[in-house]
């Protein structure tokens, strides 16, 4: 008996989210997603109960890319449904599963395990958080009040993050099935541009460090003081300094390069077989596999911080210099760790300005290795996301053939569409996930507005214009319902 | 051409969880006002906890 045989009556019956019953109006859709957003940012601003105030966020720069809020009911943020999705990525690509993902019944296994891991997940991340590392630390005050013990309010906040952990899934599943894209990107997007908007328009009287315009307008206006730009002193407060000068052209070269990269592709035109005269393109993008294999590739590293800093709280001083030191703010200062932690910010690398005591090899070193990591992960998952998603040469042929089109000067059979795309996607698919990669760490490298990571803005782009595309077709179909056909959406 | 195929074309653009039209009979299927409905309440909960507790 396989595994699979062995597991279905718990996977088979992992509770799901109803799907609509027929055509779900573009309107609803909307609002679906709209209500989806306005709930996450409410959970986001609810504390635990039961925990100490001032605490260092856990997740600390890579928040962008696993969203949440430290603190709050959501402190996970999608982390488990990212560290489950990169061990199906790995257990799928490497083809250990024995899951045919076009088989009805297998479909449904892929799901419920889909779901189980992003609860074991959460149980991985949230107990060690909460019970280990003291990173959510229980308030003696509210222990004493309710008698039940440091112990029982450390439960009471676990149970709070599990049940924010496995609303998080659900929401996810809500916006995949009545609304538009996908809840985990809804989510990325929502808190890098809450950062970014706060970057640009914050003022200080908000609590918060003040924003580019505002800044600007003090520059303008003579109330921020700001050195002769004759000066190097001056040029430097200009660009890197208040003036942020480089951080906004950072943040506008991100938007033109992933929008650019989004529309470059290589077109493989199309014919009817029948109809003749009706033409199509099947496009291969330069971005094949999507901008979602590099959240995967940000998480594994961030699963390795995470995995130093509960380490570094359990060994304590007892810990060895190779494999990691800490500084007050537990972020790594030497060792294995130090030199596997991304580089997150400008201030990380520029030891020329003095802003970090590492010494430049010490620097080179770990942007050499974040470099490799980033590329070559970027193009191993990209090949295993476009596997485990059914966009390999195979499938694509077969969806091909089976929407009755064929290559112009080709015979129509899925053997040899399947040779014409294997000249294409293989390809591609390893550039583009490279590129992404090299792209990513370019990003982190020059500091963005708002200190939003680089990986985040990137995430953020490219998803907004998928988002964009996705509505677009949407609104097609709205207009021509005989499109819905042609799409495959609804009936 | 069943739609689970092109559901799978079109799960690209989506995210990292992939849902498919097949669903077993067995499957506890949850309506997501419920799931709002409930993630709302529990919101409030812990906000009044917070409230009382200081």
């Amino acid at each position: 008996m396989g595994w699979k045989e062995a597991a279905e009556p718990v996977l088979t019956r992992m509770p799901a989210v109803q799907r609509p019953e027929g055509h779900v109006p573009f309107k609803r859709k909307l609002g679906w997603t709209a209500g989806i957003l306005v709930m996450y940012f409410f959970l986001t601003n609810i504390t635990l109960f039961g925990l100490q105030t001032g605490t260092d966020d856990f997740y600390g720069q890579f928040r962008s890319i696993l969203a949440g809020s430290q603190g709050s009911i959501l402190q996970l943020g999608i982390g488990p449904i990212v560290t489950a999705s990169i061990v199906l990525q790995l257990l799928g690509g490497a083809d250990l599963l024995g899951l045919d993902t076009n088989d009805p019944r297998d479909q449904v296994l892929y799901q419920g395990l889909q779901k189980l891991l992003v609860v074991v997940m959460i149980c991985l991340t949230g107990l060690p958080m909460v019970f280990a590392g003291g990173f959510l630390p229980a308030d003696p005050a509210v222990a004493q009040q309710l008698g039940v013990g440091q112990f029982g309010v450390e439960t009471l906040i676990f149970v709070q993050i599990f049940v924010g952990g496995v609303l998080i899934l659900f929401m996810d599943e809500i916006v995949s099935k009545w609304g538009v894209g996908s809840g985990v990107g809804l989510f990325i997007i929502a808190g890098v541009s809450q950062q970014l908007v706060a970057g640009l328009f914050s003022w200080q009287e908000l609590g918060q460090a003040s924003g580019f315009f505002p800044t600007w307008f003090g520059i303008v206006t003579g109330s921020v003081p700001l050195g002769s730009p004759l000066t190097a002193e001056g040029l430097q407060a200009l660009f890197l300094g208040q003036g942020q000068l480089l951080a906004l052209v950072t943040t506008v070269l991100i938007f033109a390069v992933v929008v650019y990269a989004e529309s470059v592709r290589v077109e493989i035109p199309l014919s009817h077989a029948r109809v003749k005269g009706a033409r199509g393109r099947f496009p291969v993008k330069l971005i094949y596999a999507s901008v979602l294999p590099m959240i995967l590739v940000r998480a594994l590293q961030a699963n390795i911080q995470f995995l130093g800093r509960i380490l570094a709280s359990q060994l304590g001083e007892g810990m060895p210099a190779w494999l990691g030191e800490y500084n007050q703010q537990g972020q790594p200062v030497g060792g294995l760790f130090y030199y596997l932690n991304p580089i997150q910010s400008r201030d990380q690398w520029t030891w020329f300005l003095g802003t970090t005591s590492a010494e430049p090899w010490e620097v080179m070193l770990r942007v050499g290795v974040d470099l490799t990591f980033m590329v070559v992960g970027g193009a191993i998952f990209a090949v295993f996301w476009v596997e485990t998603t059914g966009m390999g040469p195979e499938a694509t042929a077969r969806q091909i053939q089976n929407s009755g089109m064929q290559i112009p000067g080709f015979r129509r059979n899925p053997q040899v569409i399947e040779k014409v795309m294997e000249r294409y996607i293989p390809q591609v698919t390893v550039i583009g996930g490279a590129l992404v990669g090299l792209l990513a760490v370019m990003a982190n490298m020059l500091g963005t507005i708002g200190q939003v990571s680089g990986t985040g803005l990137l995430l953020t782009v490219s998803i907004t214009y998928k988002l964009y595309e996705e509505i677009a077709e949407e609104q097609l179909m709205e207009m021509h319902p005989m499109m819905r056909q042609v799409f495959g959406g609804g009936d | 051409m069943s739609r689970g195929q092109n559901t799978g074309g079109l799960m690209s653009s989506a995210g990292l969880v992939r849902y498919f039209d097949a669903e077993d009979r067995n499957a506890i299927r949850i309506d997501p006002k419920s799931v709002v409905a409930f993630g709302v309440l529990f919101g409030v909960g812990v906000e009044i906890l917070n409230i009382l507790a200081f």
